[in-house]
């Protein structure tokens, strides 16, 4: 079942880039949206039969590939990987359909696209760490091709730049599992072997740092996050979509699952720092996105802020930050990919991104309103107006974090305060006032243009409604993941059994 | 109390969010043959509904014990959140307010968006807008509030921004906005810090978690004071309270519900938070030194406003600093009395002035004059507006006043001296702008002026006759505007004379009034102490320059700083080792030279280094 998630795009990726020359780049784009489409249907097969009370790996499926260092193809998800899974191929489908309907070599790029469903799938169901390493890597491949071919007017820059941070990354993270695997003398690569290894504190501390870095730059934490906002501004806006939304969270969720799962003493120690590193990289992201002047640079340093948030309830450690760290990997991925998508459609009506010269797109007859209007409620969301799921995941992060690190999550609060302040000023130099005489007579926004945005818009309101369908997948798990030697006493939190 | 209309209570905020939802079609240019009026009629019959279904259950809860209905919200490992909406005399009481002033002022918009192309976004907001009040009215749950709160911020945002090409309209949305963010970023602080230190959120548990409150003194101030911050921006006190001046750049029917309820709604979270101010000694006086502050100031400012609608906005102000120290001093009975009062004078006041300015479209009052004889609806309403709030005999105001000082509440002279200080000021104020308005000698623009249409005309002399039938409100149903005693009893007042001295400081102020000297198309003084003076309250104390001056241009700098060092330092040491990265390889790449000593030689050298370090270094 699981293997499905990684083979259906897969195999849909080759069949792409076998594709007949014949076939128009708007037909291929179909097609990429079909096989996206059937990834999502089994996911939400996986969802309906997944059991969240119960605590263990599910659709657990092991073969075993390089039997000397005990490396196997082993794949299995827990609340913490579905909710995650979900996101990945629902964005994916959105980035599909977002994509510009006459690309240059389409087959390529939707290929391409498809890949990186793969890599980031295959990351949240990897239970061995090697396997988890390759898809990793897996995914920063084809994102680099991305960036480099279909990118903006930098694109080699920023997409080298990627490579080298992404790289860097890898190899950090690649040296803390071989040091894992062999210090522990385990010869295996298997996670919940692993999980029991039980080494001494200090290199725990060491191979824990190296995961910190590696996973840091993911995230992106100051000061490892300069690649992010060129990566952002040269990407497409579908690349952008999925480098924010999904690929940022391959990140957190390392650090989630293997930096707190394997080396919880260590983590333990170091969480004060890291808890002092997340309010520096909120407020210093809040506070470099109110000086940008180009709207997908204010995106790309408000999503530096809002990851910073994640890192702070990872540091907590608490069974209710950790939910909340789950709740905020949702709640980013769903709205920096809506915000990533407003801007990009601004882009293309307008053919500029900059504050200054954009002026009174509200406009109702000329301007842009539906695609405004839908801006200031992204905006909104992604300040923590109640309602939307932002929110639900703020509040969440904060009253998790606040008993243990009550100053940092203060800090981060004035974070959340800033959002306002940069989103503020960004819509009411673009969207308000009078229209700027450059950019009368905008081709109109047809339906193509409205509907992953107001899909997304309407998964953020129901999410931000009705959190419980967000926090109930995790909610059996976190307790073992926080407690290994309590495994016994975390009961069913549900007991209403929906 | 099982009756259907009482247990569907909280039902009466969803009508009129379905009301905003309805207007979507047309709003969103779905529906062009029809024109926007659909939207504002489906508006106006959902806002019916829910004054009708408040009257209903109104009727059935009287003389019956509070009761709550919870609904469970959110259940995360051990945090449980549930929205708990409170049904009692005073709530459904508020309710019905909301539902009422908010269905007259959507009737009066009718009238005064008449000609403007959006009618049906408005009404959107506006349903949204009356949604989030009357959801606060019955709310039981801090975190609901708060909630409604942050969503009461979003819609005056929307709202104000409601002409969004006007210059001044921008900047007064997005100060309205930031204002209030500042206050709800304080105030979600202290729920989260609340919620941390083990209290329910619901305002009923509040009340028995303080009374076995464990929490040290120190931090009970700190937690009082963020909890207050919140009430402070929504009501528009000092020092967050410029917003509601600027706000009035937005259509007048709105402004008709924020400066009465509103304002009303963040005071009415401050009353129920009251139990945990007592925790702190320090929050109380606070509440009281803010509350001082604001009414002396705002009635300052109010007195040298040219623009009929900031003359008003910052006698609210004024009016809500009151209601702040009443608070504060524990007196919540008279705080409810006062908002109850001042809702229905302010939103009378500004309806009559929204007359004016849809005839004349000015704003400026020393170029109006002798709009007595030509609009006398809108002259009524504004005298009896004006009666209400500084409290002359029959009105509300006298009767809440009255109250204060009756004997059941422990005053002292100084807040009588606030009073009288208030309301002599308030009355020479409204004394000043209605001789400037609707005396003298008409000008250019109001020669030729026409009484307003009944879609306003109606729901003013509705207003007006409210105003004046309004203090039998506290007489007849005492358990509307207080939750524990009855106010009808009066004993011997500490204070002597009090009634007496501040209908006299009003009657002062009217007098002074009529007799100040008003230049129109000359406002200036001669004399240099009057004319600083005079830029000083016209000026609000400067506070905007102040603010600009500090921490608007703090953040601003800081964030220019932070984004040059991100680009030129952090990004620069980035650039830096990749520049020494391909620099190095280009200049070792000369070491590349084909002969095969030089390799032979590099290798050697180097397997010397290494077998010298490992022979002395691994020891």
């Amino acid at each position: 079942m699981l293997s499905a998630l990684i083979l259906i795009p897969f195999i849909g990726a080759g069949l792409l880039a076998v594709l007949p020359n014949r076939f128009s780049s708007s037909q291929v784009k179909w097609v990429a949206i079909a096989i996206a489409s059937l990834a999502f249907v089994v996911n939400i097969i996986v969802g309906y039969q997944f059991d969240p009370n119960q605590i263990s790996f599910q659709f657990e499926e092991v073969i075993p590939w390089i039997d000397g260092i005990g490396f196997n193809y082993h794949l299995g998800i827990d609340g913490l990987s579905l909710s995650l899974l979900f996101l990945n191929s629902f964005l994916t489908v959105l980035a599909l359909m977002s994509s510009d309907r006459d690309l240059p070599r389409p087959r390529l790029y939707y290929a391409l696209m498809l890949l990186i469903n793969v890599g980031v799938s295959g990351a949240f169901i990897a239970q061995d760490l090697l396997l988890f390493f390759l898809f990793y890597e897996l995914e920063i491949i084809p994102l680099y091709l991305l960036i480099a071919i279909w990118g903006g007017k930098r694109r080699a820059y920023a997409a080298t730049k990627f490579l080298i941070y992404t790289a860097v990354s890898g190899i950090l993270i690649l040296a803390a599992f071989l040091g894992i695997a062999f210090l522990s003398g385990a010869n295996t690569f298997d996670y919940e072997t692993l999980r029991s290894a039980g080494l001494p504190f200090e290199i725990q501390l060491v191979l824990l740092i190296a995961l910190l870095i590696g996973f840091g730059i993911k995230i992106p934490v100051f000061p490892f996050h300069t690649w992010l906002p060129d990566a952002h501004v040269e990407a497409s806006t579908p690349v952008s979509m999925l480098l924010a939304g999904v690929l940022l969270k391959l990140g957190t969720y390392g650090l989630l699952r293997f930096g707190l799962g394997l080396f919880l003493e260590a983590w333990s120690y170091l969480a004060p720092w890291l808890a002092v590193a997340a309010a520096i990289s909120a407020l210093y992201g809040a506070s470099c996105a109110i000086a940008q002047q180009d709207m997908k640079k204010v995106v790309a340093y408000s999503s530096i802020g809002h990851m910073a948030f994640i890192l702070l309830s990872l540091a907590a450690t608490t069974r209710l930050s950790i939910i909340a760290t789950i709740c905020q990997t949702i709640a980013h991925g769903l709205i920096s990919a809506l915000l990533f998508f407003l801007v990009g459609v601004v882009y293309k009506k307008t053919g500029s991104r900059d504050v200054n010269q954009l002026r009174g797109l509200l406009n109702p007859e000329r301007g842009l309103p539906v695609t405004g209007s839908l801006t200031i409620l992204a905006a909104m969301a992604s300040a923590g107006i109640p309602g939307m799921v932002g929110f639900v995941a703020e509040f969440l992060v904060f009253r998790g974090s606040f008993p243990i690190f009550p100053i940092p999550t203060l800090f981060c609060m004035v974070g959340t305060g800033l959002t306002a302040v940069y989103f503020l000023l960004m819509i009411n130099r673009v969207f308000f006032g009078r229209l700027s005489d450059m950019v009368t007579y905008l081709p109109p926004v047809g339906w193509g243009d409205r509907v992953p945005a107001i899909a997304l818009s309407i998964i953020i309101f129901i999410l931000g409604i009705q959190p419980n369908w967000m926090v109930r997948w995790s909610e059996a798990q976190v307790g073992r993941l926080i407690a290994p030697e309590t495994v016994a006493q975390v009961t069913v939190l549900n007991p209403k059994g929906d | 109390m099982n009756d259907v209309f009482v247990q569907t209570c909280w039902l009466v905020p969803i009508y009129s969010l379905i009301g905003s939802v309805l207007t979507l079609p047309w709003s969103l240019g779905l529906v062009r043959r029809t024109g926007p009026r659909p939207a504002a009629y489906l508006n106006l019959l959902m806002t019916l509904f829910a004054c009708l279904h408040g009257s209903i259950a109104l009727s059935r809860i009287w003389n019956h014990p509070s009761q709550q209905l919870v609904f469970d919200w959110l259940q995360a490992a051990d945090l449980t959140i549930s929205l708990s909406v409170d049904i009692s005399p005073v709530s459904v009481g508020a309710l019905e307010l909301v539902a009422g002033i908010s269905f007259l002022a959507q009737l009066y918009a009718l009238g005064y968006m008449e000609k403007d192309w959006s009618l049906a976004r408005f009404y959107g907001l506006m349903g949204f807008f009356e949604a989030a009040l009357s959801g606060l009215a019955i709310s039981d749950s801090l975190f609901l509030s708060y909630a409604l709160l942050e969503v009461l911020t979003l819609s005056t945002y929307l709202l104000v921004g409601f002409w969004y090409a006007q210059p001044l309209v921008v900047t007064a949305a997005r100060d309205a906005f930031l204002t209030k963010r500042v206050g709800d970023i304080i105030l979600l602080m202290g729920i989260v810090a609340l919620s941390a230190y083990g209290a329910g959120l619901s305002f009923s548990e509040l009340q028995s978690w303080v009374e076995t409150s464990p929490l040290p003194s120190g931090t009970a101030t700190w937690l009082g004071l963020a909890l207050i911050a919140g009430p402070l921006g929504k009501c528009a006190q000092f020092p967050l309270n410029l917003w509601l001046d600027e706000a009035m750049e937005g259509p007048n029917p709105a402004g008709i519900m924020r400066n009465s309820i509103v304002v009303s709604a963040g005071a009415y979270v401050l009353i129920k938070l009251q139990p945990v101010f007592i925790l702190s000694p320090i929050a109380e006086d606070a509440l009281i030194i803010v509350g001082t502050i604001t009414a002396i100031g705002a009635s300052l400012m109010a007195v040298a406003q040219i623009d009929i609608k900031r003359t008003l906005s910052h006698s609210t102000s004024a009016y809500l600093g009151l209601v702040f120290v009443a608070v504060g001093l524990g007196h919540v009975d008279i705080a409810f009395l006062l908002l109850f009062s001042h809702a229905i004078a302010k939103s009378l006041l500004f309806m009559s002035i929204g007359s004016i300015i849809y005839n004349i479209t000015n704003q400026n009052v020393t170029e109006m004059g002798g709009l007595w004889s030509r609009m006398p609806a809108t002259t009524t309403a504004f005298v009896v507006g004006s009666a209400g709030l500084v409290g002359v005999l029959p009105l509300g105001m006298f009767w809440t006043w009255t109250r204060w000082f009756n004997g059941n509440w422990a005053v002292s002279w100084w807040l009588l001296g606030l009073l009288m200080f208030v309301n002599a000021l308030s009355a020479l104020n409204l004394t000043r702008v209605f001789r400037l308005v609707f005396l003298g000698d008409p000008q250019p623009k109001t020669r030729r002026v026409p009484e307003v249409g009944w879609p306003m005309a109606v729901p003013m002399v509705t207003l007006t006759a409210m105003t004046l039938l309004g203090p039998w409100v506290p007489q007849k149903w005492p358990y509307w505007l207080s939750a524990t005693a009855p106010l009808g009893n009066a004993e011997l007042p500490i204070v002597r004379y009090s009634i007496a001295l501040i209908v006299a400081s009003g009657l002062l102020g009217c007098i002074v009034g009529f007799r100040l000297v008003l230049r129109r198309a000359w406002a200036r003084p001669l004399k240099v102490w009057l004319r600083f003076f005079q830029d000083l309250f016209a000026y609000d104390f400067y506070i905007e320059k102040a603010y600009n001056l500090t921490i608007v241009w703090a953040v601003a700098s800081i964030s220019k700083l932070m984004a040059w060092l991100d680009r030129y330092v952090v990004d620069g040491a980035v650039n830096l080792v990749g520049l020494v990265t391909v620099f190095s390889g280009q200049a070792l790449r000369y070491n590349v030279t084909g002969r095969g000593q030089f390799y032979v030689l590099t290798i050697a050298i180097a397997t010397g280094l290494l077998a010298l370090w490992s022979f002395f270094g691994l020891n």
